[in-house]
């Protein structure tokens, strides 16, 4: 029943988002399709992929494996342009090329290993112009908020997993971006630490409030970080549906967690109740 | 704990050095072999004191170790550069790769006979050798060292505001560097190799001249003491490369 009245909420929400695009303030697909053109042939991964992410929104993109997730973000951050549909970032069209509100977090920590930890966080505030100096206070401010003082000359290969997870993700906040992209930041470190992870990044949006493109294929982690969950079909993938999340949903023990959970993995195909078996 | 391990790796070094000069001596000994054919080790011993002493042998090295560093620095260079142009450009790959995978099997040997036909036995040549041989070692180590860059470092690059020849320098060619430093030390190698290889059939001056000059008067204990030297400062260039590469990639 909650299915069904998540469900019926769905184009309105997506209606809502897609005006709040246009007039320009958050991130907005507008239908989107993507195609890969290789020697052996043409493979469409996005079709007609519409929604919006308003400012300070975090939107959690759940889908199958290769349904086009990292496409979505790649098209986010400029690093490629769409087959045909057009990406908005604050009302304007996004371009390939730099955007100075971006931040970005990846599957892999991506650290530069010749770099110490504290190299590695400032290096794109000297990049993007800031002084030897404020980029290394700034970077240390940022290694103390995600947990890791006193790992400022270490260098990546003395980090475990989890700790270089925390650099690159505090390399992507340090530079205070007014657009976060994570590409499944947690995916590679063990399931307790991915846990803590989750909770520290909750707390670390409350700093700045970007607004968020994260894809995961966890769909408790979506609940957990998102105020909505956008469920890709599997490719050529388009939106299945949008399921917006309350703060009470938040709790594990509580309903509202398994009914989202629910709806999220039904509409992923998954069977959610194995207790007949 | 560490000072034990050394003395310890030092013992072995010296019990395979015994090794070779206990086996050295008992073939002369076994098979009665005259001194012109194979001198005994403590003859060599002297000789090679001998030449330690002497400024001549000092400036064969020195002949030979010049053609080596500049055919070096400048097959190094060369070699780096282009190698970042194929491994940057696949518009650059596609065109000089395979002209490049096809030289390089060709040998720095099997140029002496051109080399000595163009340059006659100056330096030109020696140095023409070297770089030569390096070139081809430096260009397919860069270029491959450059392709398999962690694609998540170029990301990581354009995210945080690097232009794409900020990518090329600061990112894919400071990532590719362990992998350069040991093409540097191939290169080394085979870069010495050349220029000893090189003297020995066509040259005025060095180490290769000094020993077949000495080959041809029956100096057979000059031959094997020059030998040694060469292999020594073979050996000595690659362990600096090393301590070089441990130092500023410590990481």
């Amino acid at each position: 029943m909650s299915e069904l009245t998540a469900a019926s909420k769905q184009p309105a929400s997506l209606s809502k988002a897609t005006s709040t695009g246009n007039s320009g303030e958050g991130l907005a697909f507008e239908r989107i399709s993507h195609t890969y053109v290789a020697a052996n042939g043409s493979t469409p991964v996005l079709n007609d992929v519409t929604f919006s992410v308003e400012p300070g929104q975090v939107a959690c993109v759940v889908g199958p494996s290769g349904c086009g997730k990292s496409t979505l973000l790649s098209l986010a951050a400029g690093l490629m342009r769409p087959t045909s549909g057009v990406t908005h970032w604050k009302g304007k069209p996004i371009e390939p090329g730099t955007n100075p509100d971006l931040g970005m977090a990846f599957q892999q920590p991506g650290l530069f290993p010749w770099m110490t930890v504290r190299q590695n966080v400032a290096v794109g505030l000297t990049t993007r112009g800031a002084s030897r100096s404020d980029a290394r206070r700034q970077a240390d401010e940022m290694l103390t908020t995600v947990g890791l003082t006193g790992f400022g000359d270490a260098y990546p290969s003395q980090l475990s997993g989890g700790m270089a997870q925390r650099v690159g993700i505090a390399r992507a906040l340090a530079l205070r971006p007014k657009l976060l992209l994570m590409d499944e930041p947690f995916a590679s470190v063990d399931a307790f630490t991915r846990l803590k992870l989750q909770a520290e990044f909750k707390a670390l949006l409350k700093l700045d409030r970007p607004t968020v493109l994260f894809v995961t294929h966890d769909v408790s982690e979506a609940i957990l970080l998102g105020d909505i969950i956008v469920v890709m079909s599997a490719r050529p993938a388009s939106v299945d549906r949008i399921i917006p999340i309350e703060r009470e949903d938040r709790d594990r023990a509580g309903r509202g967690y398994a009914s989202k959970m629910t709806e999220a993995l039904r509409a992923l195909g998954v069977e959610t109740d194995l207790s007949h078996d | 704990m560490i000072g034990r391990l050394a003395v310890s790796r030092v013992a072995l070094a010296l019990i395979g050095l015994v090794i070779v000069i206990a086996v050295w001596q008992w073939t002369i000994a076994h098979y009665g072999l005259a001194r012109i054919v194979l001198p005994a080790p403590l003859e060599v011993g002297h000789t090679l004191l001998g030449l330690i002493g002497s400024p001549p042998f000092w400036r064969d090295v020195a002949v030979s170790l010049r053609e080596f560093l500049l055919g070096y620095a400048i097959g190094g260079v060369l070699g780096v550069l282009v190698g970042i142009l194929i491994g940057e450009r696949p518009l650059v790959r596609m065109t000089i790769g395979p002209v490049i995978e096809a030289l390089r099997f060709i040998v720095p040997f099997a140029w002496i006979p051109l080399t000595v036909l163009w340059f006659g036995t100056s330096l030109t040549g020696k140095v023409v050798l070297v770089a030569y041989a390096v070139f081809f070692v430096m260009v397919v180590t860069t270029s491959r060292s450059i392709a398999t860059v962690d694609p998540t470092l170029t990301r990581v690059g354009t995210m945080l505001g690097m232009r794409p020849a900020e990518i090329a320098l600061k990112v894919h060619l400071r990532a590719a560097a362990p992998g350069i430093a040991s093409g540097a030390k191939a290169g080394a190698a085979l870069g010495w190799i050349a220029v000893v290889a090189a003297e020995y059939i066509g040259a005025s001056a060095g180490l290769g001249v000094m020993i077949t000059n000495a080959s041809m008067s029956l100096a057979t204990a000059t031959v094997i003491a020059g030998m040694i030297v060469i292999g020594i400062i073979g050996a000595l260039a690659s362990w600096l490369i090393g301590i070089a590469t441990r130092i500023w990639l410590n990481y």
